[in-house]
């Protein structure tokens, strides 16, 4: 009888024991990255989410979470709102002051760095499988989409690698271009094709003689700069774009933002869809994934 | 047609009411001086009230004996209510900073902004108006674009190279206006107008270049920063500029007498004892100061230097003794109030701030325009 | 005395005054007169201290202008402007109140509000002094600063040195009643307070009756200085002015004159 009311005593501080609870898990997930939300859905996690940001668009019903605005201008009560236990995001999470006050506050803040390659891929989910403590499921995911990565590079080989050429709207102003050190020029090479402009890094604003010089043969823009722009009668007017070998014959790729920059789970697919739009001539990809 | 009209005004127009100037009754006996104190021990009790107000309401749920007990133990008090650490971190390291924040920057640009107005004879003067804020925003682009490498470089320092730069430029175009509208130590009005208008053009074309040349990343940064906020504001924001703001406050706050003698012309000013060239450099230099500290921290936050001086003018009149003050009041609940309806209204997000006070101030304006048109005597 | 000795201004290439010498004693009346373009709002500059001398100096109560401060001008020394754009509504007590400031310790006095509201009554506008001043008519706002500029030297009696009131074209929005008793008062401030007047007129009849001393201006220069008698005679008005006229005297006042223009 003293035995049993001992363990029940036990058992009931262990349950009653908050601090022993959360040190293990955390159950309320702020993320503020695409990429990171959909490695969160991917690992089975969406139910410890409780708020997201503005480019947490896939899969549809991320949409439906709390909105923490933009990443790069946080505010720093709002997240605490929501009661969290950890707050995911990448570099580009700001401000910084913003940051260290949600740190200050005792929330942890996950900063998940990464590099533009497959094996960085495998390094972001990993870090981000650890930091839900599903380290064996981020093993899984990393390997399952390293699978699917490999697969699409085999297809691509050493069949000829067309110029492509990024480029997408930032508001105001001219166009900007990718160069090196881009998620968009990662991709690409990725894909099978190569940069029409390698030459700088980083963003930079669409420079006529520079798109002239480069001749891309491929056309690579995300599908809200698109619209933006106003459809391909809106394209025709981005000066010097009409004299490329990419106008004439007319070898425009459109993609879903998210998915082709994101570096998230459906790399594997992206770089899949995107090569075979690079390189026609190349035989179907039997991946059984839909895009 | 021109009846005979009494005392030279054209028939045809409708006569102007022969009324008291402002349209809240006072009590006659009340006068001038006594109906400008009676606003600005109001106004003080508001800044105060609200201010309370603002720390007990958030995004974080703080019940109110919690909010007291959080603010009784900062003094050693203890009081009955219990509250968590994070509800105190909340409190004191992101509520407080950004409510006091919020009150040095309004106040520093309302008087600005009344100093302005006095200084130019113009209803419509603003701080934007001399370029301040454009110079201000210039050198902060510029930090943000260019990555100046000496202040980047200086490790701490480096979180202040924004606030810095900002506030360099902002004295920078300041001192360029002042210049350019000199001449035999006379500064006219309208050459200061004009000046301003060409270092706003200038500026303007300085940030769109830089715009231009920005990255994705760094035109995102700069987009959000010029439509201004509050968020983010640290204690060590606030120490940096308390300083120049009050400082400035003070020196606006001396030139009251002036200002007042200024209503009726340089010159008569002139004549009328006061050292108008000392009073207008000093006005200009104080009023770059309170802005490019406010523009440097907060961004870009229209409105709040026009309209409220303009309120005070309607509640008691532009004695300058008690407008100044006055504005650096309102102009302090005015913001106060602003950042509460944007830290709160899209919980979990916010609003820039710049988007309330636009939201706020522009119908305003308007008003203000249609008023001016149904009366008599113009700006 | 206010005096201007040898006074020559320059101004982008042209000479706007040409060694001019003037003075004004306390306790009398002097009238400047003259064509547009005569330099007479120059003088008045001058004579404030307002504009940059090329040359001669001028002296007030036996200092150089340049040594009062501009507090210690203000307080001996009133000037009534041309027009005053007000860009803000003030009450027409607090306009005429501003008269006071040079004398202020800190804040307004009952004593200086007294003397606005006594300002005020002489100008026969106390009955405006609740009125937004920029309601006003023309001549109505003239007279609120005639009463502020008044209130401004209101001691100059009780003062132990001479105060001064320069007038620049007074009557210019005053209909014919209010013209003349604007210059009555000036007149009164003079021989009772021992102020010194400069008043720049744009009517000869005007300054004919009521300036003890005329000066006559044309392109910079003092044509002539003196008495009504000398300064209006009918060479002078016909050599500066390009009129013919005649001077006569005043049907009920034999000590003053009359200029009337021929067709």
């Amino acid at each position: 009888m003293n035995g049993n009311k001992g363990l029940a005593l036990l058992l009931a501080a262990a349950l009653a024991w908050p601090g022993a609870a959360r040190a293990e898990e955390a159950g309320r997930i702020v993320s503020v990255a695409g990429s990171l939300t959909e490695i969160v859905y991917a690992l089975g996690q969406e139910s410890r989410l409780v708020g997201a940001d503005t480019t947490s668009l896939y899969p549809p019903s991320a949409r439906a979470l709390p909105q923490v605005g933009y990443q790069r201008s946080l505010s720093a009560e709002g997240i605490l709102s929501l009661a969290p236990d950890l707050v995911l995001a990448t570099e580009a999470a700001g401000p910084p002051a913003v940051i260290d006050q949600i740190r200050a506050a005792g929330v942890p803040v996950r900063i998940v760095t990464h590099d533009l390659s497959p094996d960085g891929l495998g390094q972001k989910v990993r870090s981000v499988a650890e930091a839900l403590d599903r380290a064996e499921e981020g093993e899984r995911l990393a390997n399952r989409i390293r699978a699917e990565l490999d697969a699409a590079l085999l297809r691509v080989g050493a069949a000829r690698r067309p110029k492509v050429l990024f480029f997408m709207n930032a508001g105001r102003g001219a166009p900007l271009a990718a160069g090196r050190d881009t998620a968009a020029d990662a991709m690409i090479r990725l894909a099978g094709g190569q940069n029409a402009l390698a030459d700088f890094e980083g963003y930079k604003p669409l420079n006529t003689e520079a798109l002239t010089a480069a001749a891309p043969d491929v056309l690579l823009l995300p599908e809200h700069a698109l619209t933006a722009l106003g459809g391909e009668a809106g394209l025709a007017r981005v000066p010097g774009l009409t004299l490329t070998p990419a106008w004439r014959q007319r070898r425009i790729v459109v993609m879903d933002a998210l998915l082709l920059l994101g570096f998230g789970p459906r790399t594997g697919t992206a770089v899949a869809t995107l090569a075979r739009r690079l390189n026609p001539d190349l035989e179907a990809l039997e991946l059984g994934l839909d895009r | 047609m021109t009846d005979n009209a009494p005392d030279g005004q054209v028939a045809g127009w409708p006569e102007p009411p022969a009324r008291r100037s402002f349209p809240l009754r006072w009590p006659r006996a009340l006068g001038a001086v006594g109906r400008g104190r009676w606003v600005l021990i109001c106004l003080a009790l508001v800044l105060l009230a609200l201010a309370v107000l603002a720390l007990g309401i958030g995004a974080v749920a703080i019940a109110p004996g919690q909010t007291l007990a959080i603010l009784g133990a900062q003094f050693g008090v203890d009081l009955p209510w219990a509250f968590t650490a994070q509800q105190q971190a909340v409190l004191l390291t992101i509520r407080a900073p950004r409510i006091l924040l919020g009150a040095l920057v309004g106040a520093g640009l309302a008087a600005a902004g009344a100093a302005l107005q006095g200084l130019f004879r113009n209803p419509l003067a603003d701080p934007g108006l001399i370029g301040v804020s454009s110079g201000a925003a210039l050198a902060a682009v510029a930090v943000i674009v260019l990555g100046l490498p000496p202040l980047a470089a200086s490790g701490g320092l480096g979180l202040y190279a924004l606030p810095l730069a900002a506030f360099g430029g902002g004295m920078f175009a300041t001192l360029l206006v002042g210049w350019l509208a000199h001449h035999h130590g006379r500064a006219q009005v309208a050459t200061l107008l004009l000046a301003g208008i060409a270092i706003n053009a200038l500026a303007g074309a300085g940030t769109g270049l830089l715009t231009y040349l920005a990255d994705d990343e760094q035109l995102r940064t700069l987009t959000f920063w010029s439509l201004g906020s509050l968020g983010g504001a640290t204690w060590r924001e606030v120490a940096a500029i308390a300083p120049p703001i009050l400082l400035a406050l003070a020196l606006i706050a001396r030139y009251a007498r002036t200002l007042n003698a200024l209503l009726l012309g340089d010159r008569e000013a002139g004549h009328l004892g006061f050292a108008v060239e000392r009073a207008k450099r000093v006005l200009i230099m104080a009023g770059a100061l309170a802005v490019g500290s406010a523009v440097a921290v907060a961004g870009i936050i229209g409105f709040v230097g026009l309209v409220v001086p303009h309120l005070l003018r309607l509640a008691q009149g532009p004695d300058h003794r008690f407008l100044l003050p006055g504005s650096a009041l309102l102009g302090a609940v005015l913001l106060v109030c602003a950042d509460l309806l944007a830290r709160t209204v899209v919980v979990p997000t916010e609003l820039p701030i710049g988007i309330v006070t636009a939201l706020l101030g522009g119908p305003f304006f308007f008003w203000l325009l249609w008023r001016q048109r149904c009366q008599q005597g113009g700006w | 005395m206010l005096a201007a000795g040898q006074v020559s201004v320059r101004a982008g290439g042209a000479t706007l005054l040409d060694e001019v010498s003037l003075a004004v004693r306390p306790g009398e009346i002097l009238g400047v007169v003259g064509p547009n373009g005569a330099g007479k709002s120059t003088l008045l500059k001058v004579l404030c201290g307002d504009v940059a001398m090329a040359a001669g100096e001028v002296r007030m109560n036996g200092r150089p202008l340049h040594n009062w401060s501009l507090c210690e001008r203000a307080k001996v020394r009133a000037v009534l402007p041309q027009e005053t754009a007000l860009g803000f509504p003030l009450p027409v007590f607090e306009v005429a109140l501003m008269g006071r400031s040079p004398h202020l310790r800190g804040v307004e006095s009952e004593r200086d509000r007294a003397i606005a509201r006594e300002a005020l009554r002489l100008v026969e506008a106390e009955h405006l002094a609740d009125r937004d001043y920029t309601s006003l008519s023309g001549g109505e706002r003239q007279r609120v600063q005639l009463a502020r500029v008044l209130a401004q030297i209101w001691e100059a009696g009780d003062a132990r040195q001479p105060c001064y009131l320069l007038l620049d074209e007074p009557t210019a929005a005053l209909d014919l009643a209010h013209q003349h008793a604007a210059l009555t008062i000036a007149a009164r401030f003079a021989r009772e307070r021992r102020v010194g007047v400069v008043a720049i007129l744009h009517d000869l009849n005007l300054a004919a009756l009521y300036a003890d001393r005329i000066a006559v201006m044309k392109r910079g220069r003092v044509w002539i200085e003196g008495p009504p008698e000398t300064a209006l005679a009918v060479e002078v008005v016909e050599a500066v002015f390009a009129v013919r006229a005649s001077v006569v005297r005043h049907p009920r006042r034999p000590d003053r004159l009359l200029v009337v223009a021929d067709r």
